[in-house]
């Protein structure tokens, strides 16, 4: 008898736990819900610190690049991709004034953007399609990566020395 | 008053005005079939493109995503368009093949199940042929499916479809005894095995899916087996077998093993409408102004709504799970069903 029971009871737990998983698909399907992003009509915000390409910070107050060409950035990168000049301006300071990143050979190790010590070079999230109808097209200067800093993307250093310091004047120190 | 009787009746009378203005009276009891099988061959192809969005439609929504939405309002033509790109794809056949039975065997997978049609009573009266063996006749028809799966399975030259081939012939042949005897206890009650007629007997008592709910399951299981679905599609399960007995189709042929497959859903659902929920029957006497062939379709889609339910619910079975599932729980179930339903018969008379 018990192994009729068994028998039994077996196959309505069995029924039982089919019909719970037909209540779980049946109430996703009746949900409606999607999660689904149709690209190239809705955009994903992509989180503020994504490496989607790399741009040359310029100060709109001072009307020059933060970047002085210290070849920081030339020397730290795996692909010697960067190529960049810099000359010295009458009060002392150098200034970059060719800045050339070919992106075709960029990795986007970031390797740049943490070696440089004067906050001219960073990741931008905004800008994530990057792809070009020529080759020739991804070999960048500094006016195609020229960027300005919005106000609520603010620097967020990590040393707390320069806490202090406002965003911008680092670039002078 | 809207029904189908009354539709069939003026559509006839219709084209018998039309073979007299011919010239072809003399003809009508020949063309006559002919217009209903071209009727039914563009309903079920229509039918079956409604499907086939549908199904991907349940699946989008089950797993959260959106499915088809690009071709047509809401996607409706994305299947129109597949249908065109798979009849003119180039037909790529295995240069080893056995020809005479690798070109047949889309043919009977296709006829086999479409033939089915032929007895469903869509409404009062509007049914191509209410045969007075119509049961039977379904139950004989749509196993013919075994025969080109088969023969398409050996005519490939190619071990994945041999074997795919195999497991379904074994499949079919064990879920068809479950699903032949879950609807005996239904003749044993009606006592007849005209589908008009035993839709008649639930119109004067209940549906039968209130007295064999137990028959009503096994049906729809076994049903689901026989047309080779999901959770027991094991003969063309791709994960193991690449595409099973039809891995060497494409194009059109590969067409009409899809089209088969989803007639042979569409003919087990709307047996099953038939048989246990009442076909045309409306759930309520105060609904009876909707016509009965409306019903139906509502019927219909719910029955195949819940089979692809269990398609994108329920994991594969394995081999031997499902041949312990259909000979060791479903056809002693089935026979049991049958014992219990035959004494009631016996003591209670036949209205239960």
């Amino acid at each position: 008898m018990g192994a009729v029971g068994h028998y039994f009871s077996s196959i309505v737990m069995g029924f039982w736990n089919l019909v719970i998983g037909l209540s779980v698909t049946t109430k996703y399907f009746l949900r409606m819900k999607t999660n689904t992003q149709q690209y190239p009509e809705e955009r994903l915000p992509l989180p503020e610190r994504s490496r989607s390409m790399i741009k040359l910070i310029y100060d709109g107050e001072k009307d020059q690049f933060n970047c002085v060409a210290c070849m920081m950035c030339a020397k730290a990168c795996p692909n010697s991709c960067i190529k960049l000049e810099g000359v010295r301006q009458p009060d002392g300071k150098r200034r970059v004034t060719t800045f050339k990143l070919d992106f075709s050979t960029c990795i986007f190790c970031g390797y740049c953007v943490e070696a440089c010590g004067f906050d001219a070079l960073t990741f931008v999230s905004e800008e994530y399609e990057n792809s070009v109808y020529q080759r020739g097209s991804l070999l960048q200067d500094e006016q195609a990566m020229k960027w300005v800093r919005p106000a609520h993307l603010t620097p967020k250093t990590e040393e707390p020395a320069k806490v202090a310091a406002p965003a911008g004047a680092t670039a002078g120190a | 008053m809207l029904s189908g009787e009354n539709i069939v009746k003026s559509v006839s009378d219709l084209l018998h005005q039309l073979y007299a203005m011919v010239g072809l009276s003399a003809f009508k009891g020949v063309l006559d079939p002919i217009v209903a099988a071209h009727v039914m061959f563009g309903f079920i192809s229509v039918f079956v493109m409604f499907l086939v969005w549908m199904e991907r439609k349940v699946s989008a929504h089950m797993q959260s995503r959106i499915g088809p939405n690009r071709v047509g309002i809401f996607g409706l033509l994305q299947t129109v368009a597949d249908a065109i790109k798979l009849t003119i794809k180039e037909d790529i056949k295995p240069v080893h093949r056995d020809k005479i039975p690798y070109y047949i065997a889309p043919i009977i997978a296709f006829v086999a199940t479409f033939a089915g049609m032929v007895v469903i009573p869509f409404d009062k009266g509007m049914v191509v042929q209410d045969l007075n063996i119509g049961l039977l006749y379904i139950i004989a028809i749509t196993s013919f499916t075994v025969i080109a799966i088969l023969s398409a399975g050996w005519s490939s030259n190619n071990k994945f479809a041999l074997l795919g081939g195999f497991r379904s012939a074994a499949q079919i042949v064990s879920y068809e005894v479950p699903l032949v005897l879950s609807l005996v206890p239904v003749i044993m009650m009606t006592g007849t095995l005209r589908l008009g007629g035993i839709v008649e007997y639930q119109s004067q008592n209940h549906w039968f899916v209130l007295y064999q709910f137990i028959a009503f399951f096994i049906f729809i299981t076994s049903a689901t087996a026989e047309a080779n679905r999901a959770p027991f599609d094991i003969p063309e399960a791709e994960s193991e077998l690449i595409g099973g007995f039809h891995t060497e189709y494409s194009g059109v042929k590969f067409a009409m093993f899809f089209l088969g497959e989803y007639i042979a859903v569409i003919v087990s659902s709307a047996v099953a409408v038939t048989v246990f929920l009442g076909g045309w029957l409306p759930p309520f006497a105060f609904l009876a102004f909707v016509p009965g062939f409306i019903w139906f379709m509502i019927k219909l889609l719910l029955v195949i709504y819940l089979v692809m339910a269990f398609r994108w619910t329920f994991p594969r079975l394995r081999v031997d799970q499902l041949m312990d599932f259909g000979w060791k729980v479903l056809i002693p179930v089935a026979i049991l069903n049958i014992l219990v339903t035959g004494f009631c018969v016996l003591f209670f008379g036949k209205g239960v």
